[in-house]
């Protein structure tokens, strides 16, 4: 099926014999998260600078020795929290899980954000984004050696609408896939034209008993029966 | 059975995990998160398996989206509270430091002798180089900072080591941190590229040192420099010559990753590294330590520095090679 073969998916299982799905976070989201965490990291910088500087030399050297943790325990410190995410990746609904979908460990964490300087040569992340266009995972370095995927946490489910369509029993037995495709059609139903909605439900008009037929009473027929699939009775 | 009926029947067991699971992250600061609890965590877990199993039967009866989806995203949830783990806390320190680091120094020990060869030929080879032909210096070095050494380790100068202005132990404290905690992580870095990386960052950072120490040593500031250096040198020298082993490390298992696939030994690789890592780190905290508050002290006599260094290094290849010896 084309589906799978253009989806960038990670399917891994549990011990309990579940599937989880991942979904890598690409180039661009994983950039503007960088860059937000950057502003985040030179802010935080600046407010340390003041009551430091007036603080002679000692001011200065507790101020380098927060730049450095800064530069380079900064994620390591908030990939390690509950959420498992930089507050710049928690923007964008991003987060770091291991290969199989577990927490990230210290010590791949660790690893994921050294091995940085690797990603960073030869300027400013030049194999890191390499890395990251070649691999349908959008790894960079750094994730391949300590084995960790940035990912999109899960969407909200999208509901099927309860609509005033009465439900109807399909006109023929329906197997599973089929159940769910008509399903499918209806939570869509109202994020698309009614034209299309009409092209659509003309291509599922089988399942209502219409073949061949067309319009808006058909789409009213093929959605009552998705209600039906439900579980709703007249 | 109709989705409408399913979710009917399970909803208040997947709302009451939710609610279970969205306490569990409110308490994210608190240890002891499955003790602390014992009968909500059992609840927890239980609800857990027979949520995956009505995510099993959603997905085999190809039930709507919107209720498969919700299943994933609380077996997801639920899959990552409940394999959570802390292993922060000071036992996990003093473990690290009396028994995992030497340890896994003394299992890497032929990149750590492959490291120290790397690290220590460059410095003789252009130690004794630029001892007879200080000209060479400018070839590593621009004059300026041939000049600031000059002027750095002259036997006149309070407080040796950099040019010290004010109250400035504490700025370089900062610095020395900044600086070769940052050296320490290039060379483990560039292991990713086949352990080139490491090996160019060790031989440059060795003959730079060795570079400056023939030149000082020809000028006649032999006791100034090598007083300054021999202690904290003790913690710094070995911590970058372990960096740059777990690099090599990282980059022999690219090359010759035996019966792995390549990505599976760097991945191994990469995690035993890990160790190494942060016992770098603490070396290097303590030798940023020493060379800011002790090291550069101009009023001790350098007699009494070299037997603290002296200590020092016994201390370390001592604490390398004996402890950690004994089973758990």
């Amino acid at each position: 099926m084309t589906g799978e073969v253009l989806d960038t998916v990670v399917a891994t299982e549990t011990p309990e014999g579940i599937v989880l799905e991942l979904r890598p976070a690409g180039l661009s989201v994983r950039f503007y998260a960088f860059l937000l965490d950057l502003v985040f990291r030179l802010v935080a910088l600046n407010i340390l600078a003041v009551p430091l500087s007036l603080m002679g030399g000692m001011g200065v050297g507790v101020l380098f020795i927060f730049a450095f943790l800064l530069e380079w325990l900064y994620p390591v410190a908030f990939e390690l929290t509950r959420d498992g995410a930089t507050p710049g990746k928690r923007v964008f609904k991003l987060k770091v899980v291991m290969d199989n979908g577990l927490p990230i460990t210290p010590a791949a964490s660790m690893a994921r954000n050294l091995l940085r300087t690797a990603d960073f040569m030869p300027f400013f992340y030049g194999f890191g984004i390499v890395s990251m266009l070649l691999r349908r995972d959008a790894k960079r370095l750094g994730d391949i050696a300590a084995g960790t995927l940035v990912v999109h946490e899960q969407p909200a489910a999208q509901r099927v609408p309860m609509t005033d369509v009465p439900p109807l029993a399909p006109a023929m037995p329906l197997p599973p896939r089929d159940q769910a495709a008509v399903i499918a059609l209806a939570a869509r139903a109202s994020t698309l034209t009614s034209e299309r909605l009409d092209e659509l439900a003309a291509l599922a008009a089988s399942v209502s008993g219409d073949q061949g037929h067309r319009g808006p009473q058909v789409t009213r027929r093929v959605l009552g029966v998705a209600q039906w699939l439900l579980g709703h009775r007249a | 059975m109709t989705p409408l009926r399913f979710e009917q029947l399970h909803q208040h067991e997947w709302d009451e995990l939710t609610s279970l699971l969205a306490a569990m992250r409110g308490r994210k600061q608190q240890t002891g998160l499955l003790s602390a609890e014992g009968t909500s965590a059992e609840r927890v877990t239980t609800l857990y398996r027979k949520i995956c199993e009505h995510l099993a039967l959603a997905r085999e009866r190809a039930y709507p989206t919107y209720l498969i989806t919700r299943l994933e995203t609380l077996t997801a949830e639920a899959h990552q509270t409940i394999y959570y783990q802390r292993v922060f806390g000071l036992g996990a320190l003093r473990r690290m430091i009396m028994e995992d680091f030497p340890r896994a120094a003394r299992r890497d020990l032929r990149y750590v002798a492959l490291a120290a060869a790397v690290f220590a030929i460059p410095t003789i080879v252009l130690g004794v180089l630029v001892y007879h032909s200080p000209e060479l210096i400018l070839s590593m070095m621009s004059p300026e900072r041939a000049a600031d050494f000059d002027q750095m380790y002259s036997p006149t100068a309070r407080a040796v080591g950099r040019v010290r202005t004010a109250d400035t132990d504490w700025i370089m404290f900062g610095f020395y941190i900044r600086n070769n905690i940052g050296v320490a992580f290039q060379c483990f870095a560039g292991g990713l590229f086949a352990g080139v990386g490491s090996l160019l960052a060790l031989a440059y950072n060795g003959a730079d040192g060795g570079a400056v120490a023939g030149y000082l040593t020809q000028r006649g500031m032999a006791s100034t420099f090598y007083s300054f250096v021999a202690t904290h040198a003790a913690f710094e020298l070995t911590a970058i010559v372990f960096a740059g082993a777990a690099g090599i490390k990282i980059g022999h298992a690219l090359l010759a990753p035996g019966r792995r696939s390549r990505t599976a030994a760097l991945m191994a690789a990469t995690d035993e590294s890990a160790i190494i890592i942060y016992g770098v780190i603490v070396m290097l905290l303590i030798a940023a330590a020493i060379e800011a508050f002790w090291s550069s002290a101009g009023w001790l006599p350098p007699a009494v520095k070299y037997s603290v260094a002296a200590v020092c290094w016994t201390s370390v290849i001592g604490y390398l090679v004996i402890q950690g010896h004994r089973a758990r």
